[in-house]
């Protein structure tokens, strides 16, 4: 406040002995203890989203999801939460064709307990889920330091699951998939309208890792995955706007490399009001063993080479490039409710890939999503 | 229990405002940050009141094991040895006693002893002590004759009496909002009973609008000031008071006389930190009549009613930082 600093004639009044010695007394202090919320916090999220190519809506998903943030005695937190997924509609069994329903309902449910430090929280977790062919349990250990000023907070997790997969089609029985995951983070808050974020993932899973439903589907029983997240968060003072971009980096050692932008523009609109305009681009190469449509075998399914250990027709380990836009607009009627509301548009083309060598003889593939949310405090 | 609410803003960046109240010091008091999740804003805010109840414990003199009870219950028998911080305080009790002309004196508490603002256990409304009850109080009042040995405090007279109630509140909100300070918290302030310490503006940078209430009417605000850093506080005739034969007295006591001071119904200054704002604030009213040269020597932007009704100011940018609504006459 440009009034009061330039207050006093240094020692000279009454008043500026006043200040001076008001700001001589000792405001340096430690950092105290920390605690926990002492409200709760119940969120529901309902999703639905469907994906299509020309000619044919593919897979729907609705999933409602229930969470739940809350304190428990001491330095101690609790956060859960249910989502039920209802899928149903078509995926191909190769490439784009080949069309076959699909119907199944996946429960998950998840449970993680934390415990705060002055400096630090640790987190453990477990989670599990179920669908009539695949059931999946994993435990999770995650912490956060922070340092003295708070503007530097490390996070370092592990988590390992153990999945089994029992296709209806019967391809496999009680085949075993495991993946360990461990990620390193470092958030910097540059300043008061600035922070930026790096977090580095390796991604090891073991065991079936092929998809059950797809032909000619046989994929190396390990795959290890390294990913990289840059973000930033950048506040305009002027307008009260909030800035957010980010880079993904992924890469495997089945050879996908995929590169992800992000933009997102929160834009107040009004007292209670918010709208967040978002835009993706991503790019992915395809992986060493995806067999690319032959136009010659069409309509027909594109034989494997032959003597190749290992073969995929499934789209999404294709060469492409997609585009994604949303919207999301927020309200807070009063303090304790928050509503949102989100449109989310997803778009991929085989000649949208960033080099221009994507995979060929596949048919668009669009998706939309929704997603309403509703969250209060307690 | 202490409660946190979500201000009714837009999130900006994830991060909302929080607001978390809490009551010490014989009032309410809240501590309002930005924070991207409640529980960040918990952890910065239960730090902070901490430090404001580690204050209060320290210093209230309802307290018999406070540094200021000890000091009191030894007076006239010996003295007492202080740790860094209450000799820091002591020195700037003293500091504000040279200021003041003698007006702030933090022996001046005694005088609370012959005045009543509630009615008695008979139901007997207040009335003003008589010459001869306040005489022998006035006698314990006296900075001066404090006693200091290096870290030792004696109080030469049973019956005297150190009191940090003048300033203890805005130190409280200083060394909070420090404490918030030290965690990263930017955006945010610590209101102590209407007393404040800003840290920094809201999340989107613009300052925080703050309420002085109308002196004459509690449930109305005269004035919104918009403070983005420093310390903003208010002293005012309309805390502790009752009316006798026409006249109001207030709980703000002239050491010298012992008597309620008349002059004015309330001060609020604004200042780089609560605890210069609460005691230029205290000071001018005690000052009386002089006590708006006293304001307008101080270089800080203020605003004062006196007892008539009438507003006194001075900000910089005068129709900025200060936006007078309807004051009561």
């Amino acid at each position: 406040m440009a009034a009061t600093e330039s207050a006093g004639d240094g020692l000279s009044t009454p008043a500026g002995r006043i200040l001076a010695a008001a700001l001589a007394l000792p405001l340096a202090v430690p950092v105290l203890a920390q605690g926990v919320p002492d409200r709760a916090t119940l969120s529901l999220r309902v999703l639905d989203y469907q994906d299509r190519q020309p000619g044919a809506d593919r897979v729907r998903v609705k999933a409602p999801a229930l969470a739940l943030a809350m304190p428990l005695a001491g330095p101690w937190s609790l956060g859960a939460s249910v989502v039920s997924d209802a899928i149903s509609g078509a995926s191909p069994a190769y490439h784009t064709r080949g069309l076959s329903r699909l119907s199944d309902e996946r429960n998950a449910a998840d449970v993680t307990l934390t415990r705060a430090f002055d400096d630090a929280t640790l987190s453990v977790g477990a989670a599990g889920s179920h669908e009539s062919d695949y059931d999946s349990a994993a435990l999770s250990l995650q912490g956060t330091w922070s340092s003295d000023d708070r503007n530097t907070t490390w996070a370092g997790g592990l988590a390992a699951s153990r999945d089994r997969v029992n296709p209806v089609t019967a391809v496999v029985q009680g085949a075993r998939k495991r993946v360990l995951d461990v990620h390193l983070g470092l958030t910097r808050v540059l300043s008061a309208t600035s922070v930026w974020q790096v977090n580095l993932g390796l991604n090891r899973a073991r065991g079936y890792l092929s998809d059950p439903y797809k032909v000619f589907d046989v994929r190396p029983s390990q795959r290890d995955a390294l990913r990289l997240l840059v973000r930033g968060n950048h506040h305009l003072r002027d307008g009260g706007q909030t800035v957010r971009w980010s880079w993904r980096m992924y890469r495997d050692d089945w050879k996908v490399r995929a590169h992800t932008l992000g933009l997102e523009f929160v834009q107040p609109i009004a007292a209670q009001w918010s709208v967040t305009p978002a835009l993706r681009l991503h790019s992915q190469d395809r992986a060493r063993f995806y067999v690319e449509v032959d136009p010659e075998a069409a309509p027909f399914v594109t034989q494997p080479p032959p003597g190749a250990a290992y073969s995929s027709l499934d789209q999404r380990l294709s060469a492409f490039g997609a585009v994604t836009a949303g919207i999301k607009l927020t309200w807070q009627p009063d303090p304790e409710w928050t509503l949102d509301v989100k449109f989310e548009r997803y778009a991929q083309r085989g000649r949208w890939h960033w080099r221009g060598e994507g995979s060929t003889g596949l048919a668009a593939f669009d998706a939309r999503t929704w997603q309403f949310g509703v969250a209060r405090r307690f | 229990m202490m409660a946190v609410t979500h201000t009714p803003q837009p999130p900006v960046d994830g991060i909302g405002t929080w607001r978390i109240r809490f009551a010490a010091m014989g009032g309410s008091g809240e501590v309002v940050l930005a924070a991207p999740a409640a529980a960040q804003a918990r952890r910065c805010a239960d730090a902070a009141i901490a430090e404001v109840l580690r204050i209060e414990h320290k210093y209230s003199r309802y307290r018999a094991d406070s540094v200021v009870s000890r000091i009191n219950a030894a007076a006239g028998r010996a003295d007492v040895a202080c740790d860094s911080e209450t000799l820091a305080l002591l020195d700037y009790a003293h500091t504000l006693f040279g200021a003041s002309g003698g007006l702030f004196d933090v022996t001046s508490g005694v005088l609370r002893r012959a005045w009543r603002f509630g009615p008695d256990a008979q139901g007997r409304p207040p009335q003003p002590p008589d010459a001869a009850a306040l005489e022998p109080l006035l006698a314990l009042v006296g900075w001066p004759r404090v006693q200091r040995d290096g870290a030792r405090i004696f109080l030469p007279e049973p019956g005297m009496e150190l009191d940090f109630g003048g300033f203890g509140k805005e130190y409280a909100a200083d060394r909070a909002a420090a404490v918030l300070v030290a965690q990263g918290v930017a955006h945010g302030h610590v209101n102590l009973g209407g007393d404040l310490a800003v840290v920094g503006p809201r999340a989107d940078g613009r300052p925080w609008s703050i309420g002085i209430r109308d002196p004459r009417r509690a449930d109305a605000l005269m004035a919104s000031v918009p403070v983005s850093r420093g310390g903003l506080a208010t002293s005012g005739d309309y805390e502790r008071w009752f009316e006798h034969g026409g006249q109001r007295y207030c709980h703000v006591l002239d050491p010298v006389r012992g008597v309620p001071v008349r002059h004015w119904r309330s001060v609020s200054v604004l200042a780089p930190s609560a605890l210069a704002a609460g005691t230029v604030s205290t000071i001018a009213m005690l000052m009386q009549r002089e006590g708006l040269r006293f304001l307008d020597d101080s270089g800080h932007d203020y605003l004062a009613v006196d007892a008539e009704g009438r507003l006194h100011q001075r900000s910089a940018g005068a129709t900025q930082a200060v936006s007078p609504g309807i004051c009561a006459h």
